[in-house]
């Protein structure tokens, strides 16, 4: 971006950034778009269903619980309500995040960071961090929750290792549940110590506080425009309480010692 | 691989049968846990907050700083211990009262019933008031005030001060500190070195050790610049899952095994009472507490300050019993143990208990062991009883 000073060229670089990351998203899509659809038009003797199929992998890699088919058997409320909740699906920016994250989390991070004005109000810059960092803990949380399925996943075959099916055909259930358990708690305890884990969850905590620290925000501007004291004017006037009683307390003590070496 | 099954002439049973006797087996093993589990509910139904008491031993506040308050218990018994009273000290991550949870399960009643001299420190109840409390204010002003009441009510004469888990950290720094103070110093599952000998952890030994010194500084300072607090209820979370199935369990196949039966589902409310009651931690003694301690390990160093004195742990003076859980998935043993590398071993002893981090305190073995054990080191250790001394032949 271009260095300068001018309150203009600045908010016509920001303008230029916005369309920039727009246009690259469009193109990202219409790559996508082309890749999917390319092996039915460069393949000669397609059945006629196969743009259909290509057509209808691309809608579902963006909208997976759209029932394409729904649309071709006829006019029927379950046809309009999947139909409908699919569209929907696909213009609620939440559900993007599932789909394209990493794209998504470039463009969100470049409009953050863009610069500030003093007469002009960013509220893209906040709405911006805070989609991010909420796609940041969506991302953490799915993280976290694959180690601790693959987690499971190992207790299952950990299990059926050590308790075949005949021992189930025994019919004894609390044996079996005993296995179960401590070969859960084997598991768990092992993924817990793990390097995987630890980093899953280290990120798991930084998304959660980032969000939490959001929310803390959005309470301080609240409290701001109704007029009522903020957390952080509070947590002020509670450190200036503190750090006077302290010294308050080191001149007491001060005075007591010096009282008590005049007595001898 | 399953053995044949035989009827009763030792017969072997045909697959039909055996199908039918291992559903037969099923079954009543479903039925008998589905009827334990109605009893316990049936339990719970009838149970209410006011029936599930705890810390119900009669005390007398004595002294008060800001939120804490030092507990003078009454005498149970007419017999009087020959050693100095004992304060006891926990930490700030737990409420005093697991050490008196039940009357047959109670440390402090346990001392009384020995004629010992029993006061405890209540931390209070920190809100976001007290977030700008570090460990200066809780080594030296807060606990060293209550030390310096009991010193002053045993008449100027020292005392023995007791610390359990953080509060043992707070009470080794302060006898390190003013070892005038003291007569005796013991620790229960007390961590020192916070990185301990990792190579010997067991496997569910250790878990926070890693897990704070996998975090940057920056997190834990984004977590108290948020929280203000680090907080109770985040505490309560991290402990449970470093035991996960019996926090999976407890509710569902834990309470069906209890049977319903009275004791045994009392005892489990008292714990459930206490572990709900977790206090937040004050933000900036946290940070210092998983910054300072567990990552740097600024105690064990060397390098830990209070009021801008470095405490030195080989500068106490006075006999120490340190006691620590074989089982403790909290404190890992070795970073209790530790403590004997400062101490002049004349001075130092240890307890080894057979159990879990609060199983110390809450565990039936535990009475015996632990208070018995602390009695004893008292009468051997701190016995102000004149020695008679025998006339030469």
């Amino acid at each position: 971006m271009a260095n300068s000073d001018n309150g203009f060229d600045q908010m016509m670089d920001i303008w230029k950034e916005g369309q920039d990351a727009f246009l690259k998203a469009q193109q990202e899509a219409a790559e996508n778009f082309q890749k999917t659809m390319t092996p039915f038009f460069e393949q000669s003797g397609n059945s006629p269903d196969e743009p259909f199929q290509a057509w209808q992998d691309f809608i579902k890699s963006w909208a997976p619980d759209w029932d394409p088919s729904a649309m071709i058997k006829g006019p029927s409320a379950a046809m309009f309500t999947q139909s409908r909740e699919a569209f929907m699906t696909m213009l609620d920016p939440a559900n993007w995040t599932k789909y394209a994250p990493e794209q998504l989390r470039e463009i969100l991070q470049s409009v953050a960071q863009g610069p500030q004005f003093a007469d002009l109000a960013t509220p893209h810059i906040d709405a911006a961090n805070s989609w991010r960092e909420a796609l940041d803990y969506q991302k953490a949380a799915a993280d976290l929750s694959k180690v601790l399925q693959e987690s499971w996943t190992r207790t299952y075959l950990r299990f059926n290792e050590t308790h075949s099916l005949e021992d189930l055909q025994s019919g004894n259930v609390q044996e079996a549940l005993d296995v179960w358990l401590k070969s859960a708690n084997h598991e768990l305890l092992e993924t817990q110590r793990s390097a995987e884990f630890m980093d899953a969850q280290k990120r798991m905590l930084r998304a959660s506080v980032e969000i939490k620290a959001r929310q803390r925000d959005l309470a301080e501007a609240w409290s701001e425009a109704y007029q009522i004291p903020t957390r952080s004017e509070i947590d002020d006037l509670t450190k200036i309480v503190h750090e006077l009683r302290r010294e308050l307390r080191q001149v007491k003590r001060e005075l007591s010692s010096a009282k008590a070496k005049s007595k001898k | 691989m399953m053995p044949i099954r035989r009827d009763k002439n030792g017969e072997p049973l045909d697959e039909t049968d055996a199908a039918l006797q291992a559903w037969a087996l099923a079954w009543n093993q479903m039925l008998d846990t589905g009827a334990k589990a109605i009893k316990s509910n049936s339990f719970l139904a009838d149970t209410k907050q006011s029936d599930v008491e705890i810390a119900t031993t009669p005390a007398d506040t004595v002294f008060q700083i800001d939120k804490v308050r030092v507990l003078h218990y009454h005498a149970l018994t007419k017999k009087k211990a020959n050693t100095p009273p004992v304060l006891i000290c926990y930490g700030l991550f737990g409420r005093q009262t697991m050490i008196d949870l039940q009357e047959d399960r109670s440390l402090v009643r346990n001392f009384l019933n020995d004629g010992i001299d029993v006061y405890v420190v209540d931390w209070g109840n920190p809100t976001r008031a007290d977030q700008y409390l570090t460990f200066d204010d809780y080594i030296d002003l807060y606990l060293g005030s209550c030390v310096e009441h009991v010193v002053e009510a045993n008449g100027g004469k020292p005392i023995t001060l007791f610390g359990i888990c953080e509060g043992g950290t707070f009470a080794a720094a302060l006898a390190a500190l003013r070892p005038e103070l003291f007569a005796g110093l013991a620790l229960a599952i007390t961590p020192i070195d916070f990185h301990g000998e990792q190579d010997e952890f067991w496997r569910g030994e250790g878990f926070l050790n890693s897990w704070i010194g996998n975090l940057d500084e920056d997190d834990v300072d984004l977590l108290i610049d948020t929280y203000g607090m680090l907080p109770g209820a985040m505490t309560g979370a991290v402990f449970s899952s470093l035991t996960p199935i019996a926090s999976m369990t407890k509710y569902n196949i834990g309470l069906a095994a209890m049977d319903g039966n009275e004791p045994a589902m009392l005892n489990f409310l008292r714990m459930e009472k206490w572990i709900a009651d977790r206090p937040d931690h004050p933000g900036e003694a946290a940070r210092q507490w998983l910054n300072e301690l567990y990552r740097e390990n600024r105690l064990a160093n060397g390098a830990f300050q209070v009021l801008g004195e470095t405490v030195d742990l080989s500068k106490i003076n006075c006999p120490v019993l340190n006691i620590y859980a074989e089982q403790d998935h909290i404190i890992p043993v070795s970073c209790s143990k530790a403590l004997g590398k400062f101490v002049k071993p004349k001075l130092y002893e240890e307890i080894g208990f057979p159990g879990g981090h609060v199983g110390v305190f809450v565990s039936r073995k535990a009475q015996g062991v632990v208070a018995g054990g602390i009695t004893d080191w008292l009468n051997r250790t701190q016995d102000n009883k004149p020695k008679k001394t025998k006339a030469k032949l």
